[in-house]
């Protein structure tokens, strides 16, 4: 228990030690991309010679046909474009033999593919992954959204419910912040932060690297790299998906859609704060989103919205589901550990 | 008879003249009347399915008389040309519509005819058949994103409202 304060302490002078020295917010972020984009090319390579795979689709209209893709390049959004324009730009996730496979994420082997929409009969899992990647978004914003004397700290994003009625986002400002509350306009322009990079239609770029590259990308960040070994002990391959949208490079628990364009009414609703963690000051920021497909009319999201304002608490941390896995595990207790699967 | 300017015009005059003359409709309207009791769902002009209507009716209710009574059963014979439908319309259709009162038909208008009369076609159905129906039933789908947040929404004020009544 002493040589826990005396950690603390430590950690928070060398923490502060290292704010004077440590490099700015953008040439982190161009660190991390440089990283990012080494690891991408270096897995493309592993393909030099066009193998051809067999892949059959499953689905409403599409059962037994046959596309013959390229193993290691074609994604399951070059399949999506060998059919028609609506599964183009409406599939936001893809099941590949049963496994949640990214939108923009190569395809290794013969394989069953399903491209996954929000109107289909059973959304369950899309409808969560679509809770993460709005989380994962509001994440982006968050960082990119102060100025660079601040230091914004993601801490790992709890996976929320979709009843529950809004995605969390916890983060950890700069000690200087500790006593300022966001006002109304700064949540708005949080919201077109969020709208802006909607707007762009950026895709989130997955890849799935093993835990020391991911360590070496948040070289800076004590508490993300605690995070990928938390994820990398979890996963039963043993490694980390990594994910980029624009020049932002984030990690993730779980898959996320193709891209920020799918998602249509998006805003940021409030940031509770949670008292004092490990890292400092914990803030919870939550938001609402709606996808493309499935906009509501304006008196439905403003109730949304006043439900999405209240604090979103449940009584697991953070539920981790082991990447490459089927996403069913049940919700954890706090302390203890996770079951491995 | 006296020609008078009446005969020509034919406001309010509500009886449709089909065919060659009175007789001819009869044995027309008997031809579609057969083919709707065999196979319970046609596809015929709009003017003649509106006609049939009237007397498809009209024979299920005699039907339902049962078919040890005299009037119905020549009634029977007379509008069903193909004999084999009779015991079908007394044993199948008349028990199916045994708790209705009225209304055992069902007329769908379809797009016109592809030929050069481009005519006005519809489709008439005993209610009940056994095929997919006409206007099929759009389920709202529980899970979609936008129902389960609703859900929660739902939720959380019944449990409001509970404290609020309980306190």
């Amino acid at each position: 228990m002493a040589t826990r304060t005396a950690c603390q302490v430590f950690r928070r002078r060398f923490s502060s030690a290292s704010a004077a020295l440590r490099p700015s917010t953008a040439e982190i972020r161009s660190r991390r991309n440089a990283v990012f984009s080494r690891e991408q090319q270096r897995q493309r390579a592993l393909y030099p010679r066009i193998e051809k795979i067999e892949v059959s689709l499953r689905g409403p209209g599409l059962d037994g046909t046959l596309l013959i893709m390229n193993k290691g390049m074609s994604t399951p959004l070059s399949c999506a474009r060998h059919l028609t324009e609506y599964h183009m730009n409406n599939s936001a996730l893809a099941l590949v033999d049963g496994e949640l496979w990214p939108l923009h994420q190569p395809l290794t082997d013969s394989c069953t593919l399903t491209l996954l929409m929000f109107n289909d009969s059973d959304p369950t899992l899309l409808n969560e992954a679509y809770w993460r990647s709005c989380s994962a978004l509001l994440g982006q914003v968050l960082e990119t959204a102060f100025k660079d004397d601040y230091t914004v700290e993601l801490l790992s994003t709890p996976e929320v419910p979709v009843t529950s009625g809004a995605f969390c986002c916890d983060v950890v400002l700069d000690p200087q912040l500790d006593s300022w509350t966001p006002s109304p306009e700064s949540l708005r322009s949080l919201t077109r932060g969020a709208q802006q990079l909607i707007h762009q239609n950026l895709a989130w770029e997955p890849l799935e690297v093993a835990p020391s590259v991911a360590l070496e990308v948040f070289s800076h960040s004590r508490c993300k790299q605690e995070e990928v070994e938390q994820k990398a002990s979890d996963s039963p391959k043993g490694t980390v998906m990594l994910y980029r949208c624009g020049d932002h490079v984030l990690l993730s628990g779980g898959p996320l859609v193709a891209r920020t364009g799918l998602c249509s009414q998006y805003e940021v609703t409030a940031m509770h704060s949670l008292g004092q963690g490990p890292w400092g000051h914990h803030r919870r920021t939550q938001g609402l989103s709606l996808p493309l497909q499935l906009q509501a009319h304006h008196t439905v999201w403003r109730r949304l919205r006043e439900r999405a304002e209240k604090l979103v608490s449940f009584p697991s941390c953070s539920q981790r589901i082991p990447y490459g896995g089927k996403a069913d595990t049940p919700p954890l207790a706090l302390q203890t550990p996770p079951p491995t699967p | 008879m006296r020609l008078t300017l009446q005969m020509l015009i034919s406001h309010g005059r509500v009886a449709r003249r089909i065919g060659l003359g009175p007789e001819s409709r009869i044995n027309m309207l008997r031809n579609i009347l057969t083919g709707l009791v065999r196979h319970e769902r046609i596809e015929t002009t709009r003017v003649r399915a509106d006609e049939v209507r009237f007397y498809a009716e009209k024979l299920i209710d005699y039907a339902k008389k049962g078919d040890t009574d005299e009037k119905a059963m020549k009634m029977a014979s007379f509008w069903l040309t193909e004999k084999d439908l009779v015991p079908k319309l007394f044993k199948v259709l008349a028990p199916r519509f045994e708790n209705h009162s009225t209304g055992y038909t069902r007329m769908a208008r379809i797009p016109n005819r592809e030929n050069l009369d481009r005519a006005q076609m519809a489709v008439l159905e005993y209610k009940g058949n056994p095929f997919p129906p006409l206007y099929p039933v759009k389920k709202e789908n529980e899970l979609t994103l936008i129902n389960q947040l609703l859900k929660g929404y739902r939720e959380e004020r019944a449990r409001a409202r509970v404290l609020a009544a309980e306190a």
